[in-house]
């Protein structure tokens, strides 16, 4: 029978092995060498003044574990079998702790005690050098249930389960087969009883709680039934047993069997005893189950947290890095068709606005010249005319320059927004002025021919008009018997031809304006052809430049974009298969340690088995 | 005592002027109105342990009488206050109703309190009036269980009995471990750590120790005297007592019935009577060689214990032959004389100490609580006072020689502590003289005193510490002697 638990532990001790995990290896070789020795060792724990060194002195008939009014037990003691009654000091040489947690056999300081000072070891007091490693106390007694390999450890007492932790070696609670919780009757079992009673049952399978000093207390009973019902409602699966050492000690000595039968003691040696000769099997198979459930639940949480680690890592490995770049790209995509067509649009209306701009203005200037030349004379005002119309249109063609200048930098950075995720510096290396030489390059504006009212055309002028007026009041005084030329005729005459003179040189003035306002317009017509000329190409120019510019950026950025989508894939790619790989392996390795688990829990085949899936 | 300002008058002093700085703040000054109305009033003496260590028990024999406990819906959280009125009645209070009279049972030893329709949780205190002298100088509370101390170290049962009680009774099973660790939570404050002189740890349920032997409770006295000359248990209290409460009450109460039963015990030969007595199913089932009910007898091992009814038995054997007789052996045995003595000598004597530590503490909880400008200075009023006050500068010289740290010899060391009040505050007991000597015998006693005690704080040959504490006693012999003269005599 002993062959099916040793199996399951020596896979256990295998799977250890492959996970690399040499502590849990050494636990469980302790384990199999403890299960491998036919001694049962019956750890005896619980709160100070329980009567837990009673207990010990009562199963074994014998006064060996001091008692008694504030004997306090410091150190572990040992009671097992022996040809003659002997005590000694046991204290290991080295540090604290390593004697726990290493397989190599630390050397042990063994002080022998005179068996009437036995008191005074195990209070800590004899045979202990100060300052040494954790020391217990040894006691060989020839008894009968000891010889059948039954080793009681008494435990200083302790109600927190940190100090169970910190015990000396043999007092360990990996080291017992058996725990037995003293608790007395004068009070139902505390909190903290409670609670390291949760904290034993978890790691120890053969727990039971001992209530002593039964025959203090008249109403035991009760309290025992409440300790069941509060074991019961804990969870903790101990068996409760009521005792009472003082009867069983009592009885020893009078021989009297109905009183060790009250003293409820053969109920615990009976169970001790059942243990004993169970250990190779129903007590080993348990033990296996508790240490595989240990082992495994070990073994499976770094692998579960790595699983859920690797869950967690998709959000923010390479996979999402991969998405990233290819949402880069469609932006980049997006992005260049969106600076294109902010290009064009602003260019046109940049070139409406700068044509409107400039019409406008000239025709101001127009209208300006047309109100001078309603009354103004050419002959007279007109070097001062061309003066100012030169300014004019100097001005004109500077500030449309200058407006073009500002238009063309605003597009520009209309166009470069569409960067400003990428973070470039985009706005190309240019600077457009308003050229110096406009002045020069305005074409001249040649004096228009202009009729001069000359001396000779006024004097012919003047005797026609004279004529007529002579020859009509000439004519009128002949009829009145006067002569033809006469002073009256004559002034007429005068008169008619002043008349004459001054019409004609209003005549004259009202052609020469017609004549320059028709220049001027031509002139102004001109320019305004010309300056839009170097406007729209200026205009195109720009337009070109800004395009070759942001195509050159986008070709830039596309390039690293690409770049990185294909490392990222490439990453993505790798570390998938990595992944799944390690997926794989860790499932496998999760599936054997569910069958590792479920081997063990085979072994105590009335106990239903909790089957441990891989979490996915 | 205390020449100069006295101490409680200038922790009235205090109030007042913290009530001036909180003025506006009508929570702080609720809360030092009533440090204000407690200074007049009985000492709180709060008894307190952990789960089942005999605290009920303890209370009813300091009374007298089964009055406690008065258990909860669910046993737990509630306290209850004895205090003396003119006729028994019982007022519960609670978190969110108005206090409310709770009918009261009498019994022939006590009285049992009703506390039907309470839901768990919901009761905070009960308030037992009860006629009775030992209520006249002291109020005793009845706590709920003291559970391990939490994360922090702190325990909030333990919070709460600090902040109500000027003194604690602190029962423990064994006087080790968790439970002292509880007590060391009461030293965490500058009121605290300046006067450790409000807790008697109490050994308690000592009649079961060493199971349930007829010499248990000498024993246990012996361990007890053993066990507070251990630095860490006397750091923590003034006295350490080993007190039985159940055969304390027992003898407290103890019927003539209950005596006729036990002298009929006692007519049983002792071999006959030690197996019936080994445990405590067998005395009650077995076939006693004298008539006596079962009832009877459950009702004894339910009065006295499986040890009481053996110690009883055992007591009228060797000549307890009345029951006032055999009350009196069970009274001195159970330890209970001496915790008695203890208290009135470390609480009642020391009551306006005590109050007025309560209200420093109280002040000090306060300032820390709600600092704001000016409360700096009350702070500091606070430490003066500790610093100052001639009652705290001989607790701290008891506390000091307690634990040998001043190096005066064994007999000096005696002297001191008599005089500076260790043993108890009455002239005669500091002067250690007959409680009726004459004036002029204690002026003598205490002259002498002084002039030795002054030789002493003049002598450059010891330290320094022993010096100043030479003069503290000085101090304490000239307050004696102004007592003395004030006396008129």
């Amino acid at each position: 029978m002993a062959g099916i638990w040793l199996d399951a532990l020596d896979e256990i001790a295998r799977t250890c092995r492959e996970h690399g995990r040499a502590d849990l290896l050494l636990a469980v070789r302790q384990k199999r060498a403890q299960l491998l020795d036919p001694k049962l060792r019956v750890l005896v724990i619980g709160e100070p003044n329980q009567g837990k060194s009673q207990l010990v002195n009562a199963i074994v008939n014998a006064p060996v574990c001091p008692v008694g009014d504030g004997r306090t037990t410091v150190l572990p003691t040992v009671v097992q079998h022996a040809e003659v009654a002997s005590a000694t000091v046991v204290q290991a040489a080295s540090a604290p702790g390593r004697a726990a947690g290493t397989s190599v056999p630390v050397p042990a300081e063994r002080t022998p005690v005179p068996l009437d000072q036995i008191a005074a070891g195990v209070a800590g007091t004899l045979g202990r050098r100060p300052g040494g490693g954790p020391a217990y106390v040894e006691i060989g007694l020839p008894r009968a249930l000891l010889g059948a390999g039954l080793v009681l450890v008494d435990t200083p007492g302790a109600d927190e389960v940190a100090v169970l932790g910190a015990a000396a070696p043999p007092a360990a609670l990996h080291h017992a087969d058996a725990v037995l919780l003293v608790s007395d009757s004068t009070r139902e079992l505390s909190v903290a009883e409670l609670n390291m009673l949760l904290h034993v049952t978890r790691q120890h399978p053969n727990v039971a709680v001992v209530q002593t000093k039964t025959d203090l207390v008249p109403d035991w009973r009760a309290v025992a039934e409440r300790n069941r019902q509060h074991l019961a409602e804990a969870g903790v699966p101990a068996a409760l047993i009521p005792v009472s050492a003082a009867l069983r000690l009592r009885a020893a000595a009078a021989d009297d069997h109905g009183l060790n039968a009250e003293s409820g003691f053969p109920l615990l040696i009976a169970r001790l005893q059942r243990d004993l000769t169970g250990k190779a099997d129903v007590l080993a198979r348990a033990s296996v189950a508790m240490i595989a459930r240990t082992v495994v639940e070990q073994l499976a949480a770094p692998l579960r947290a790595e699983l859920e680690s690797q869950e967690a890592e998709e959000q923010s490995g390479p996979i999402s890095r991969l998405h990233a770049a290819q949402r880069e790209v469609d932006e980049l995509r997006r992005c260049s068709t969106r600076w294109q067509n902010t290009l064009a649009d602003e260019m046109a209306d940049l070139l409406s606005d700068i044509e409107y701009d400039l019409r406008d203005r000239t025709r101001q200037i127009l209208r300006m010249v047309d109100e001078a030349f309603d009354t103004a004379d050419p002959l007279v005002a007109w070097d001062t005319f061309q003066e100012w119309l030169q300014q004019s249109l100097v001005e004109a063609a500077e500030a449309n320059h200058e407006w073009l200048a500002q238009r063309c930098d605003f597009a520009a950075r209309r166009v470069a927004g569409n960067f400003a995720r990428y973070g470039y510096d985009v706005l190309p290396p240019w600077s457009m002025t308003v050229p110096e030489d406009l002045l020069d390059r305005l074409p001249e504006i040649e004096r228009p021919t202009i009729d001069r009212f000359t001396v000779s055309q006024k004097a012919i002028t003047g005797m026609k008009g004279s004529y007529g007026g002579l020859l009509m009041f000439g004519l009128v005084m002949t009829l009145a018997g006067m002569p033809m030329i006469n002073p009256v005729s004559i002034g007429a005459g005068a008169l008619f031809g002043g008349k004459s003179i001054r019409d004609e040189s209003r005549q004259l003035l009202r052609r020469r304006q017609a004549t320059v306002k028709t220049a001027v317009q031509r002139h102004v017509d001109d320019f305004f052809v010309r300056t839009t000329k170097e406007c729209r190409d200026t205009t195109r120019q720009v337009q070109r430049m800004l395009r070759d510019h942001f195509t050159a950026l986008t070709e830039e950025l596309q390039e690293a974009i690409i770049q990185s989508f294909r490392t990222a894939k490439q990453a993505a790619d790798t570390d998938a298969a990595v992944r799944d790989q390690r997926q794989r392996e860790i499932r496998l390795k999760m599936t054997r340690l569910a069958a590792v688990y479920e081997q063990a829990q085979q072994l105590t085949a009335p106990r239903p088995a909790r089957p441990l899936e891989p979490r996915a | 005592m205390t020449v100069g300002l006295r101490l409680d008058e200038a922790v009235w002093g205090l109030l007042h002027q913290a009530l001036q700085l909180y003025r506006d703040n009508p929570r702080a000054t609720d809360h030092l109105r009533h440090q204000l109305a407690q200074l007049e009033q009985p000492l709180r003496i709060a008894i307190a342990g952990p789960w089942r260590s005999g605290k009920s028990t303890v209370l009813n024999a300091i009374m007298g009488e089964e009055v406690a406990p008065v258990d909860g819906p669910d046993g737990s959280g509630v306290f209850t206050w004895y205090e003396d009125g003119p006729r028994p009645r019982a007022t519960a209070y609670s978190t969110n109703q108005p206090p409310q009279e709770l009918a009261v049972a009498k019994s022939a030893t006590g009285m049992r309190v009703d506390l039907v329709g309470w839901r768990a949780g919901e009761l905070r205190d009960i308030v037992v009036q009860w006629p009775t002298r030992a209520l006249r100088q002291v109020t005793l509370i009845d706590t709920p269980a003291i559970t391990g101390p939490d994360e922090q170290g702190r325990s909030p049962v333990m919070d709460r009995v600090l902040r109500d009680a000027d003194a604690v009774l602190f029962l423990t099973r064994d006087g080790r471990g968790t439970d002292l660790r509880v007590l060391e939570s009461t030293r965490d404050s500058a009121v605290g750590q300046a006067a450790p002189v409000n807790v008697i740890l109490v050994l308690s349920r000592v009649d079961e120790a060493g199971g349930g032997r007829v010499d248990a409770l000498l024993t246990a006295r012996q361990l007890a005297r053993q066990q507070y000359r251990d630095p860490r248990v006397n750091a923590l209290c003034v006295d350490l007592a080993a007190c039985s409460g159940l055969i304390g009450l027992a003898g407290r109460v103890l019927s003539e019935s209950d005596f006729a039963a036990l002298a009929q015990l006692a007519r049983v030969s002792r071999e006959d009577l030690e197996t019936h007595l080994l445990s405590a199913d067998r005395f009650v089932r077995g076939e006693l060689p004298v008539p006596l009910d079962p009832g009877v007898r459950a009702a004894l091992l339910d009065r006295l214990g499986l040890a009481g009814v053996r110690l009883a038995t055992t007591l009228v054997r060797t000549g307890c032959d009345s029951r006032v007789k055999l009350s009196a052996e069970l009274i001195r045995r159970s330890g209970l004389t001496e915790l008695r003595e203890s208290m009135s000598r470390f609480f009642v004597d020391r009551r306006d100490t005590l109050k007025a530590r309560s209200a420093l503490a109280g002040v000090e909880a306060l300032v820390r609580a709600e600092p704001g400008p000016g409360t700096g200075e009350l702070l500091s009023a606070v430490e003066q006072i500790l610093a100052g006050a001639h009652e705290f500068r001989e607790l701290r010289l008891l506390a000091a020689l307690r634990n040998a740290r001043l190096g005066f010899d064994a007999e000096l060391a005696e002297e001191a502590r008599r005089l500076v009040g260790g043993d108890g505050v009455g002239l005669a007991i500091r002067l250690g003289v007959e409680h009726d000597a004459t004036v002029q015998r204690l002026w003598e006693a205490a002259s002498d005193a002084q002039w030795r005690w002054r030789d002493l704080a003049e002598d450059p040959l010891l330290r320094l510490a022993q010096r100043r504490g030479a003069q503290v006693v000085v101090r304490s012999c000239e307050g004696m002697l102004a007592e003395l003269a004030e006396g008129g005599r």
